[in-house]
């Protein structure tokens, strides 16, 4: 279970978390929605250990992200997929799924490049697991960077916007894979501008806004004419968002 | 002192001056290359005290002329601390500090010019600041370095010629040697210089054939 109790994180004098309390349990996919700025890329980058809270505790499993020591264990449970895909330059697509599973799971080369290549064909890139991300397609840059994640076996995936930078294409190539994996139970914290998507494949929807989270609902209830659209904020939200 | 023209000879005493001057050229810089390289890791860790140290050390070694550092170590360190020091290690001292100031600035500007972006995802995947350093930072900085390290050696090559002033039999002090025996100063400058310049030469072919080969292995088309 990842789970945040009264999270709080400021940049100087602004307040970006303000008391998130979030709870994700096995199995679950939790969209977080919200308008630009409201704090899902700070909340999934504290869930990961890229900044440190100014108040309250997330645990991924029990381990405290705020202690060095447990924040291997929580990194090790839990594997992000970035925004910008946040390839490695210097390595094939091959390299960038195996070197975390070498390096800090500590299986043998010639396993995980095996694993890794198994990975690369099942989101379709076998013929190109040994280009370098330069030579890769955007679309197919992410499914390289969604493997490097699967490649760490995470009870947990956290998604920025993992989309936001494809065309609608590569979008749905992207968003195929992950409806599979939601199908076959794989935890997610997605945060995503794609409502009709996030509508199909999530658990529960929380909406942030101004780095406060307003409602947590299941999915059909956030919805609901008399659920969270009752809510002048995300009604105003939701429109908003099917306008673009 | 009789002055002679030319012998056959002159040619091996040529050889013994370039032979001295590219042993120190080897030696300072591969200490050089070691100690700016560790100075680099020491910032990238951001060891406190440790950190400024090396910092403030390399600004001062840049920004002072080798040959004052050269006096300073050759006939300061013994008139301070009692620690004599011959020609030759005098010379590998200063020109090895000063080599290791320049690796350090080019291997400090290489490693920040690695994107934050993949650091951030291997750090997120688990991998300790020293993992991080050698499977994401190092290949792409050396990368990056090889072109201003090149340039930075080949400078330093010319820098050697310094330590004749402190009485290192080198090639420049071979040339002035030669010059006062045979009294044909065009000739012997003109050949000294072009063996400088073969030198030089030869350490910008490597150079650019270790970055062909460092990027072409990458097939990364760089930053
Ligand atoms: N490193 C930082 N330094 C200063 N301010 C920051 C930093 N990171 C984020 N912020 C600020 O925190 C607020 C929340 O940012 P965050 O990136 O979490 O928003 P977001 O909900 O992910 O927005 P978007 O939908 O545009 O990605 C913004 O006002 C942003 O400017
Ligand atoms: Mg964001």
């Amino acid at each position: 279970m990842i789970s945040a109790r009264g999270v709080r994180k400021s940049f100087g004098a602004a307040t970006v978390l303000d008391g998130i309390d979030l709870d994700v349990h096995g199995g679950e996919v939790v969209s977080i929605l919200g308008s630009s700025g409201s704090g899902k890329s700070t909340l999934i980058r504290c869930m990961n250990g890229l900044e440190k809270l100014d108040g309250g505790r997330i645990t991924i499993d029990d381990f405290d992200v705020s202690r060095q020591k447990e924040l291997t264990e929580a990194r090790k449970r839990s594997a992000t997929v970035f925004q910008l895909f946040n390839l490695y330059p210097h390595m094939t697509a091959v390299q960038n799924v195996a070197l975390a599973p070498v390096e800090v799971l500590k299986t043998p080369r010639k396993q995980a490049e095996a694993e890794a290549r198994a990975l690369l064909d099942s989101v379709g890139l076998s013929a190109r697991a040994d280009a370098f991300p330069s030579q890769l397609s955007g679309g197919q840059r992410q499914r390289v960077g969604i493997c490097r994640a699967l490649a760490m076996k995470p009870r947990y995936l956290l998604l920025d916007e993992i989309t936001s930078a494809l065309d609608p294409e590569m979008t749905a190539d992207v968003l195929g894979i992950l409806a599979k994996l939601a199908r076959e139970g794989t935890t997610m914290v997605f945060v995503t501008h794609e409502i009709e998507f996030a509508r199909t494949i999530s658990s529960r929807i929380v909406f942030l806004d101004k780095g406060q989270l307003v409602v947590d609902l299941p999915t059909a209830e956030f919805f609901a004419a008399d659920g969270g659209l009752a809510m002048p904020r995300i009604a105003q939200f939701l429109s908003k968002m099917r306008k673009d | 002192m009789r002055y002679t023209a030319f012998t056959s000879y002159d040619i091996v005493l040529l050889a013994q001056g370039l032979g001295v001057s590219l042993a120190l050229f080897l030696a300072t810089t591969i200490i050089g290359l070691f100690i700016g390289s560790v100075w680099a890791v020491i910032r990238f860790y951001r060891v406190p005290v440790l950190t400024q140290l090396v910092t403030a050390l390399a600004e001062l070694l840049k920004n002072s002329p080798v040959l004052v550092q050269l006096f300073l170590v050759f006939f300061g360190l013994p008139a301070f601390a009692k620690f004599n020091v011959t020609p030759v290690e005098a010379a590998v001292i200063t020109l090895s500090g000063n080599t290791a100031a320049f690796v350090f600035v080019i291997a400090v500007s290489a490693i920040e010019s690695i994107g934050r972006d993949q650091i951030e995802a291997a750090r997120v995947f688990g991998l300790s600041r020293w993992q991080i350093l050698r499977r994401i930072i190092a290949p792409q900085a050396m990368a990056f370095a090889i072109g201003p390290l090149t340039g930075l050696l080949v400078n330093q090559l010319q820098v050697t010629s310094l330590i004749s002033v402190i009485g290192v039999v080198d090639l420049t002090k071979m040339g002035n040697i030669l010059n006062l025996r045979t009294l044909k100063p065009f000739i012997v400058w003109a050949i000294v210089g072009a063996l400088y310049y073969v030198m030089a030469k030869l350490i910008a072919f490597a150079g650019a054939v270790l970055e062909k080969r460092l990027r072409a292995h990458t097939a990364w088309k760089g930053l």
